[in-house]
């Protein structure tokens, strides 16, 4: 059976931070989620951008915490990848659905082949960087 | 905008190599010098530059200038065309534009990359923040997650897929130019036991990076007439959709801008799918040679499969695809890849196909795919449907 790598010993590469992503990057370090939500469309958008993708309004955004639950949208095993994830294949990614209706691609950890499909139900695993902000990845709900 | 009133006079192609020793402005006057033999233009004639974006320049912020002056090119209008692997195709509608608005009369097309050799890219994108830290590769992995969402709310005939690689293989192996490391025959299954690269997506599914160069020369259909020109190809209709739903949170994965792009590019040329005579679509993955057939209206959404077991896609067969081989089988040279099915169709409709001519030449549907983004499929779909000068 394959064993899927949690990548828990990767140093991975530190995300690069724009200016008006610094509020999502600022709170994982108390890992919290945070993401932008529009008052105006009423609908929350995913990755941080620096205007609303509804009303072309940056002014109509605003953070909102949310609790990162979600469901497995698409996935897919890694059998390759570059430094420094070679050498640590297979391992999870995966697009999920975040229960507030936004897509967000991660790697699963803590999941077995058996357990992983579409619709899967999955909640945060933060991983912390080396610079003390931690990365936003997911778990089964039923870990 | 009178994109008939354009002709496609002369096309230029290199051998596509694992790894090239020329460089990439080299590779640009092998192409120049093909299209002004083949043609009989002088160099001076040309004013207008229009090249795709490549690997190889991308960290030059004045790569169409730099280009015309190693080239030695005096021109009225002069540009990049950066819609990723789109950009061949687009480049041709562009051409077509500035020489209808009167920008330039003559306009050379080079699609140059030697991106194995020599990458200068640093993508400042999305992938920095939200991909490079959880080791997703780009391309496959986006293809993986496409794929397995398919599988799992349509249904997918790996084997229809299969059946997609051994036809263009077998026009790679009739094809002088294609990568030679490619020119071995395969079955259906060597394609469903190649390795998996990101599951599902296989070896066998996937490009090979290359480098290798390609062109066009776009002038007036009129001039072109006046001096005698006997074999022209016109571009007809075309259609072009960046970013398709950009205002959704979340997208079907599986839908892509060729509807869009296609339905205008179909109704300016006044044809359907059914009238198609040759596809050459953008195929960086063989998944999105089906998808593409879906949005285009060969078939519905969701029976790909069932349309690729009842038809031929042999040179020879119901439906030519993409008769060089398609990168998938010829290497894809950068990001000037999306050249490669362009001058095949054009080569095809100028008759001059040899071991792999096809029998109908009336028409030729070609497009682009271009830019990965964000979880969803591609940003930029195009279509363009080519005639021989009638």
């Amino acid at each position: 059976m394959t064993q899927f790598n949690d990548l828990a010993d990767v140093e991975r590469p530190l995300p690069v931070e724009r200016s008006f992503s610094k509020p999502f990057w600022e709170a994982t370090r108390e890992k919290r989620l945070l993401i932008q939500y529009d008052r105006v469309a009423q609908a929350y958008q995913f990755y941080p951008r620096p205007t609303s993708i509804y009303t072309g309004k940056a002014s109509n955004l605003e953070w909102r915490e949310v609790s990162g639950r979600g469901q497995v949208f698409s996935y897919t095993i890694a059998r390759r990848a570059r430094p420094p994830f070679r050498e640590h294949e297979p391992f999870w990614l995966a697009l999920v659905t975040l229960d507030e209706g936004v897509n967000v691609m991660a790697n699963v950890v803590g999941c077995t082949q058996e357990q992983m499909a579409i619709g899967l139900r999955v909640k945060p695993h933060w991983q912390p960087l080396s610079d003390g902000r931690n990365l936003l990845l997911f778990e089964p709900e039923n870990a | 905008m009178a994109l008939h009133d354009a002709a496609i006079v002369a096309y230029g192609e290199t051998r596509i190599v694992p790894v090239s020793d020329r460089d990439v402005w080299q590779l640009g006057a092998d192409i120049l010098e093909q299209l002004l033999d083949r043609s009989g233009f002088e160099k001076g004639e040309i004013d207008g530059l229009i090249l795709s974006s490549s690997m190889t320049g991308a960290g030059n912020p004045f790569w169409s200038q730099t280009t015309a002056d190693y080239l030695a090119l005096e021109l009225d209008f002069c540009q990049t065309v950066d819609i990723g692997g789109s950009s061949p195709v687009g480049a041709v509608a562009r051409a077509a534009a500035a020489i209808d608005a009167g920008l330039a009369t003559t306009v050379l097309c080079p699609y140059a990359d030697t991106a194995v050799a020599e990458s200068n890219a640093r993508g400042r994108a999305y992938n920095q923040e939200w991909t490079g830290p959880i080791g997703y590769l780009g391309p496959p992995a986006a293809f993986g997650f496409i794929t397995r969402y398919y599988e799992e709310h349509y249904g997918l005939d790996y084997r229809a897929l299969g059946k997609l690689a051994v036809a263009q293989r077998e026009h790679a192996i009739l094809n002088d130019l294609a990568c030679e490391k490619l020119r071995k025959p395969i079955t259906v299954d060597d394609y469903i036991a190649s390795r998996m690269i990101n599951d599902p997506v296989r070896l066998l599914d996937s490009v090979m990076p290359c480098d290798g160069a390609s062109g066009l020369l776009i002038t007036g259909r009129r001039a072109a007439e006046k001096r005698g020109l006997d074999k022209c190809v016109i571009p007809v209709g075309y259609g072009e959709r960046t970013n398709l739903n950009a205002a959704r949170p979340i997208v079907d994965p599986t839908e892509t801008g060729h509807a869009a792009a296609g339905a205008k590019c179909f109704a300016q040329a006044g044809m359907a799918p059914s009238d198609i005579a040759s596809f050459h679509p953008y195929d960086d993955f063989i998944i999105a040679i089906m998808m593409q057939l879906e949005m285009l209206g060969f078939c519905q959404h969701g029976q790909g499969s069932a349309f690729i077991r009842e038809t031929g896609f042999r040179f020879d067969e119901d439906l030519p695809l993409n008769t060089g081989g398609g990168q998938i089988s010829a290497g894809q040279a950068g990001l000037a890849g999306g050249g490669t099915n362009l001058i095949e169709a054009v080569r095809q409709l100028f008759g001059e196909g040899g071991a792999r001519q096809v029998k109908d030449r009336r028409n030729a549907l070609v497009t682009g795919i271009g830019g990965i983004p964000y979880g969803r499929n591609w940003n930029t779909s195009a279509a363009m449907i080519l005639t021989p000068d009638a």
